[in-house]
């Protein structure tokens, strides 16, 4: 009884239980401050940021007043032709507008919806130009040799880019190299600072595993060894990665030796690095350069004018076998052009895309026209109707899959396949009927968002016979054929969209209508939290801020004609707008989370038990049923192994060592109480006994009968089965000490912080 | 001190050739206060003697010690002459001052002290020997038999024949097992349906035998006399009652599915040895992929077996199979060419002849392993390294025939769980004792028969069958069975509840049961549990009695007071001068090695004093230390081998523990930790013993006097740190 194992330092297991509790009485909140000061401390941030707010609130509006100007001194909206995005533009700021008012937006709505309006007036027009397919070939190399050209302004862009990295690279190398060799630092060190020049490279694996190392060791659960190995090691290769994604994502794609060659780390480094990377869907392999491969960043989706360019191949090269020579050798020379374009355009990943709209946009007309053309030379017939079929069966026709089904399909009935297996008539028709069926629906259905913009399923049912779910079907394998995109959504319905070269004009209304409606949102918000700014509303203010700081850093971006609009304006509202976001998030984290809750006082009299209760039913478990350490008395334990085998957690061991010391200890008493052979086992040892031994027998393995019963603080959920099932005299060898009530554990807690 | 306190105490003479003073054992035994009279007779074997024995037996209330020749021999014959006359002869004790004493020592002054210490231990324990009472019971003569095999329509017959009620349950449909399509069963020539026809017959016609095919067992309660079988039949569930169980499950034939190099599961072509035996008995030999004539067949041995990936003994079936059905081929069909890839050939016994027979035929067999197996156009084709001339060559084959493993059939471990028996690590029911107690599971009232134990030819089956019905029929008598008179006593006042006995008794008898109905709802209340000690199962091991915290559980026939009285009174003499040795001995192996190095005359120090118990797995540590504290120079234990204690299992390694532990504790306590420790021995390996307890006899003289000779022993509360 004497020397019960003291616990000084808490088992992290527990420490996790002990924030249960915490969180449960909401009292677990970094550098939270009393309760008492949080109304000053609101004060203080209403003075600070209330002078900023006006400034910050008026922005937005100053912003679209300006930007309409400029649209209309350029004639921006006219250059719209694309239906879809004005229509959704129209529909973003309309709903903007219902936040407040702002004499900007709205005369930029009546724009906007001019030349919405001015579009459909005069749908006749193009369609009676007849179209000669030679006449529309003329314009193919020209538009190709532009496309190259526009390809390789891009690729020197990227080039320069390249360079400017490089500068960067180079100085963020000297720093790794330095640090890296740098052998006397201590762990500690070697940590901060390479997350110092880690940063740099906005590796998010990086950052992450350098704050998870710093937290873990700074709550002991990492050892000073493994802390050592794992910022030697683990650290510094997630710090390589974060070097080779910085030279992939400002650099271009890249062979392992131009890696090597750019940054200086050794190719197996870079090698053993990039297959994680590459596990991990951050890289990717996307061409050979002579015998290596070249990885890319991943990029989400590729860039629409991409997508472009690879369609605009398909419809070409699938009318090609339907031109005579000539027109054939007119097409094949551009069309390998076409194809370098494209391989390179992959290298490339993304690119400034308004850079190639134009070339682009053309090309995609010749695509377009020479599908029709081909229609209108095999269509006498020019109802709308039929037109719009053939025109889908050749849509479907431009894709491979079809060409192979119709040209293998007659072979599978007359012969036999390489298994010997034979087609019957009846179902190859059948097999046919349907497949055409299909494909020709996805021609439609194509042709159909082609020509009139992104369209739902709902649209696309009303204007075509196929019930919606087949539409929905099809839709969706065309997203996975990267024939379509989503566009955004109307009235809850998806809106997909054939990829499109957006000019520069298109981006910037996009960009501007998605923005109305967020910053008119956020001002509304601002404006009412700040006016009566109370704890509670904290939440919603940062947000707001947040919001609105974000939306002015797009501003930034939006160029017409090159030029930044309101350049000014957006500068000087910069500063208050940063400085408003960060006092409002320094005062929300110090404020104590606002939901009702108990205090310290409260817990006084909860007990353990009823806590652990609500616990469990806002979690659904309870990660422990009681707080307490188990003493054990070796007098009174039997050495049976009952608690071993009893506890559901595996918490408590026999473990094989005897303190026969202790043996010498027993009182008189303690020994008459004891089973009859445990006593006289005792007392004749201590007979026999010249010396009183002073050391613990260790035993090279279990022995029934013998042994010492340890506690695993770690795995001990306090639920007392062993102190229940222990067969040992009086109540047992074992005791639950239940010691704690909840405000002790909060002040143990509180104090090692 | 009352009368019946005393003992008689008888010395034999051995027909006056045993080297002791009967004068100086006689002259101070009459003055010992615990025996009420002694004598001296020349044969107590003999009828005159028999008769001293009843007369002495019964004018003394049962307490009697025999100081003759070793109990072994002489006891079964007292006991048998004693219940003739109605005399019970449970509190007889024995000493054994011929092998133990007057046979190895050459000095009889010496062999007479070692004689009468022994005798006054004998004594000591007598004078508080309780009788023992054989409880019978009669039970139905009832016997379910799972498997309708060779193995368990050969026990159904058997038992019935002994005249007991038998139900046989069969998994499948048919009665008839593996054995029923074998084309011919070495070495009859017959066929398997030959073979099973007469016993099917005598099935169908015993009304004493019940059949339940489509039945299986799902789990079992009980003990012997009053099992409860649960089964389902033909999809119901249902129960019936029994007295014994007879495991006759089988075997399994591994399907090498999982072994792509032979392409089985995937090449109709590939099959196994028992598919080829159906095949065969079935009359239509063809190729299973087009129903083409046979020509070139592969038989590869050792397909799973000798592996350390499936089965890693050998199968001990498969050659012969092979071979059998090799033969059988060729006599079919007379063109066809088998070949037989083999790592060893093992045919037992007269298998040889076909072996023989074999070649001639002109079987090629092929040392060597299969390398490849792929189809080519249709034709099965196999690669094969031949080992001996060390190179691979191409065979095409109609048939590859697999020799697969022999696996236990599904579920054995399953049942065992509730049937109690042990399972091997081959997944074979472990029998008893695998030398001299096969058939017998650690269950009393279970047997297992056939290749639910080994894989097993037809005709070792059919002896297995046999042997197992008349050991079932030892314990069953015909309906009236008898509890062991020695056993396991619980006191359940005693009892604590700490489990020990349960977590470590070899047979497993101990249960704990909890005491619900003392419990309130209340979280903070003890989890009470008592062991409860079926004795019928008991095997008198003494292991519970070692480990047991507080008494409650002991043998009948050596209590805790019996065996510390007789260490007291047998260490009486022992002083610092003539250190003694005492060495406790198993009554398995121990005590026949010691009656051979006896027998033999082989002499060693007679400062040694014997004390017998049960099995060494009775010795609790207390025991040991008890023996120090009287003046033990030494203390030694005689046990069986590892593995090999007879009682089930681990009575000597509980006993390896009590000396282990008695030996650190020792050393801690300022003793030499040497002066105990414990020796295995076979049961006829005299000079291991006359070396182990020479070894011990020296060590007591070179430690010399003991901390109690030398009065240190508990004056460590002096000891000035």
């Amino acid at each position: 009884m004497s020397s019960s194992t003291a616990v000084k330092e808490i088992a992290p297991k527990r420490k996790r239980m002990m924030d249960m509790i915490l969180i449960l009485g909401g009292l677990k909140e970094e550098a939270a401050i009393p309760l008492s000061r949080v109304n000053e401390e609101i004060a203080n941030l209403k003075k600070e940021i209330e002078p900023l707010v006006s400034e910050i609130l008026a922005f937005p509006s100053a912003y679209y007043q300006r930007f309409y100007e400029v649209s209309t001194k350029t004639n921006l909206p006219s250059q719209i032709t694309d239906k879809g995005i004005l229509t959704e533009a129209i529909l973003n700021i309309e709903k903007a507008l219902e936040f407040g008012e702002s004499a900007g937006l709205s005369a930029l709505k009546d724009a906007l919806k001019e030349v919405l309006e001015s579009m459909s007036a005069k749908p006749e027009e193009n369609e009676k130009v007849s179209v000669d397919l030679n006449h529309v070939l003329k314009g193919l190399p020209k538009t190709t040799s532009q496309i190259l050209d526009a390809v390789s302004v891009l690729e020197e862009t990227s080039m320069k880019e390249q360079e400017q990295a490089k500068e960067e690279l180079d100085s963020l190398m000297d720093g790794f190299t330095e640090i890296i060799s740098d052998v006397d630092l201590d762990a500690d060190t070697l940590l901060g600072k390479l997350q110092k020049i880690g940063t740099k490279t906005r590796y998010g694996p990086f950052l992450r595993v350098a704050a998870q190392l710093k937290r873990g060791k700074r709550e002991e659960r990492i050892d000073d060894e493994r802390f050592k190995t794992l910022v030697t090691k683990n650290l510094v290769t997630e710090m390589r990665r974060g070097i080779i994604m910085f030279i992939l994502n400002k650099m271009g794609s890249k062979t392992t030796p131009q890696i090597a060659g750019l940054s200086g780390l050794s190719p197996q480094d870079i090698q053993s690095a990039i297959v994680s990377m590459i596990s991990r869907g951050e890289v990717e392999m996307v061409g050979i350069d002579g015998n290596a491969p070249v990885f890319a960043k991943v990029i989400g989706k590729a860039p629409d004018s991409t997508l472009v360019l690879k369609r605009a191949l398909q419809q070409l090269r699938s009318v090609l076998k339907t031109m005579d020579d000539k027109t054939r050798h007119l097409v094949e020379n551009p069309l390998n052009d076409l194809e370098t374009a494209y391989s390179r355009l992959q290298m490339l990943g993304e690119y400034d895309e308004p850079l190639i709209a134009e070339p682009m946009k053309t090309l995609q007309d010749i695509g377009t026209k020479v599908a029709e053309a081909a229609i209108k030379s095999h269509a006498g017939d020019d109802s709308d109707e039929l037109r719009l079929l053939v025109s889908a069966g050749l849509e479907a026709f431009a894709r491979f899959r079809l060409k192979i089904a119709l040209e293998k399909g007659p072979h599978l009935v007359s012969g036999v396949n390489v298994y010997g297996e034979k087609l019957d008539e009846s179902t190859y028709q059948q097999i046919m009927d349907s497949y055409l069926n299909n494909e020709l629906e996805r021609g439609t259905i194509l042709i159909l968002i082609r020509e009139l913009g992104a369209m739902t399923t709902k649209d696309l049912a009303e204007r075509t016979d196929i019930p919606p779910d087949r539409i929905l079907q099809h839709l969706l394998r065309m997203k996975r054929d990267e024939l379509l995109t989503i566009a955004g959504e109307s009235h809850g319905y998806i809106l997909y969209d054939v990829p499109r070269t957006l000019t520069e004009a298109e981006v910037a209304i996009q960009t501007i209508s998605s923005l109305a409606l967020q910053t008119a949102e956020a001002t509304k918000d601002l404006a009412d939290t700040v006016s009566d700014l109370q704890p509670s509303s904290i939440g919603k203010l940062t947000s707001a801020l947040d919001t609105l700081s974000k939306a002015r850093d797009k501003m930034g971006k939006i160029e017409i004609g090159g030029t930044v609009i309101a350049k000014d304006l957006i500068a000087n509202v910069e500063d208050k707008i940063k400085s408003a976001v960060a006092m409002g998030y320094r005062t929300r984290a110090r404020i104590p989370s606002t939901r009702p809750k108990v205090t310290i006082e409260d817990l006084m009299d909860v007990d353990v038990p009823s806590v652990i209760d609500e616990y469990k039913g806002m979690m659904g478990y309870a990660p422990l049923l009681g707080f307490g350490t188990i003493e054990w008395v070796q007098s009174k334990c039997l050495g049976c192994k009952s608690c071993e085998i009893a506890c559901p957690e595996n918490a408590i061991e026999l473990k094989p060592s005897i303190d026969v010391p202790q043996f010498f200890e027993f009182s008189d008493e303690t020994l008459d109480s004891l089973p009859v052979n445990k006593s006289i086992f005792y007392r004749t040892v201590r007979n026999l006994a010249t010396v009183k031994p002073s050391t613990k027998i260790a035993l090279d393995e279990d022995k029934p009968g013998f042994g010492s019963v340890e506690v695993d603080l770690w795995l001990c959920v306090g639920c007392r089965t062993c102190v229940r099932r222990c067969p040992g005299t009086d109540d047992g060898a074992l005791e639950l000490i239940l010691k704690w009530n909840l405000p002790e554990v909060i002040r143990q807690i509180t104090a090692q912080n | 001190m009352t009368d019946s306190k005393k003992s008689a105490v008888i010395l034999c003479t051995c027909g006056k050739q045993l080297g002791l003073d009967y004068g100086h054992l006689s002259s101070h035994l009459e003055k010992h206060e615990l025996v009420s009279s002694v004598i001296v007779h020349d044969t107590c074997c003999q009828p005159d003697g028999l008769d001293s024995i009843v007369e002495l037996v019964d004018s003394n209330d049962g307490r009697l010690v025999i100081a003759a020749c070793t109990n072994q021999k002489i006891q079964p014959r007292i006991d048998m002459y004693l219940r003739t006359k109605n005399v019970d002869p449970s509190k007889i004790r024995y000493v054994n001052i011929r092998e133990q004493s007057a046979w190895v020592h050459g000095d009889k002054s010496e062999a007479t002290l070692k004689s009468l210490d022994m005798i006054k231990g004998a004594v000591a324990a007598s004078s508080i020997s309780q009788p023992l009472h054989v409880q019978k019971k009669t039970v139905p003569p009832h016997v379910t038999v799972v498997g309708g095999g060779i193995a368990g329509l050969e026990t159904a017959l058997s038992l019935s024949n002994l005249g007991y009620e038998v139900v046989l349950v069969e998994i499948t449909d048919t009665l008839g097992g593996h054995v029923l399509n074998l084309p011919v069963v070495a070495p009859t020539g017959k066929s398997g349906a030959e073979v099973m026809k007469s016993r099917l017959d005598a099935i169908g016609k015993d009304n004493r035998i019940q059949v339940m095919t489509n039945t299986y067992v799902r789990f079992f309660e009980g003990e012997m006399g009053n099992f409860t079988v649960h089964y389902t039949s033909d999809g119901k569930d249902g129960t019936l009652h029994t007295s014994a169980v007879v495991m006759a499950t089988g075997f399994k034939e591994f399907k090498p599915v999982q072994m792509d190099e032979y392409r089985y599961g995937k090449n109709p072509d590939v099959l196994t040895q028992y598919e080829l035996s159906q095949m065969i008995t079935a009359g239509d030999i063809k190729k299973p992929s087009s129903a083409q004539d046979v020509k070139e067949v592969v038989m590869v041995q050792c397909v799973g077996s000798r592996s350390e990936d499936y089965k890693r003994d050998c199968s001990k079936l498969c050659c012969t199979f092979a071979i059998d059905n090799a033969i059988e081929l060729k006599e079919r069909l007379p063109d066809v060419n088998v070949r037989v890839v083999y790592m060893d050939i093992r045919v037992p016994f007269e298998n040889e002849m076909i072996y023989k027979k074999s070649r001639e035929l002109g079987v090629d067999f092929i040392r060597g392993r299969v390398s490849m197996v792929w189809e080519n156009d249709g034709q099965t084709r196999v690669k094969i390294y031949d080992s001996l001339m060390n190179q691979y060559f191409e065979v095409p084959a109609d048939l590859l025939v697999l020799s697969s493993a022999v696996l236990p059939s599904d579920g054995l471990a399953e049942l065992g769980e509730t049937l109690g028996y042990m399972i091997e690590d081959d997944g074979h029911i472990k029998e008893l004792y695998g030398k001299l107690r096969r058939n017998e599971t650690r269950r009393r009232g279970v047997v297992a028969v056939g290749a639910a134990t080994r894989p097993q030819f037809v005709f070792e089956a059919v002896t297995d069958a046999q042997a197992a019905s008349l050991v079932l029929h030892n314990e069953l008598q015909g309906g009236a069975i008898e509890t062991l008179a020695r056993g396991a006593v619980l006191e359940v006042d005693d009892c604590v509840g700490c489990s020990l006995c349960a977590q470590q008794c070899p047979r497993g008898v101990p249960l704990m049961i909890e005491q619900t109905e003392s419990e309130e709802i209340n979280p903070e209340q003890k989890l009470i549990f008592k062991a409860s000690i079926d004795t019928l199962n008991c095997h008198a091991c003494g292991v519970c009695q070692s480990l047991c915290p507080s008494g409650a559980t002991q043998l009948n026939f050596i209590s805790n007071e019996q065996l510390w009285a007789e260490i007291t009174a047998t260490l009486e003499n022992a002083g610092p001068d003539r250190p003694i040795t005492l060495c406790f001995y198993c009554e398995e192996c121990a005590v026949s090695t010691i009656d051979i190095a006896g027998i033999r005359k082989m002499e060693y120090p007679a400062t040694t004093r014997l004390v017998p118990v049960p099995c060494a797995g009775r010795v609790s540590i207390i025991d040991i230390l008890k023996a120090f504290e009287n003046g033990a120079g030494a203390v030694m234990i005689a046990a069986c081998e590892t593995d090999r204690c007879h009682v089930g299992g681990t009575g000597n390694e509980i006993a390896q523990v009590q000396v282990d532990v008695a030996r650190d504790i020792l050393n801690a306590i300022g003793w030499k930790g040497a002066r105990v420790d414990m020796f295995r021995m076979f049961s006829a390996e005299p000079q291991r013993f006359i070396d182990a307890i020479s070894e011990m006899t020296r060590r007591a003289s070179e430690f010399g006097p003991t901390p109690v000779h030398n009065g240190e022993a508990g004056k460590w509360m002096e000891v000035v740190e």
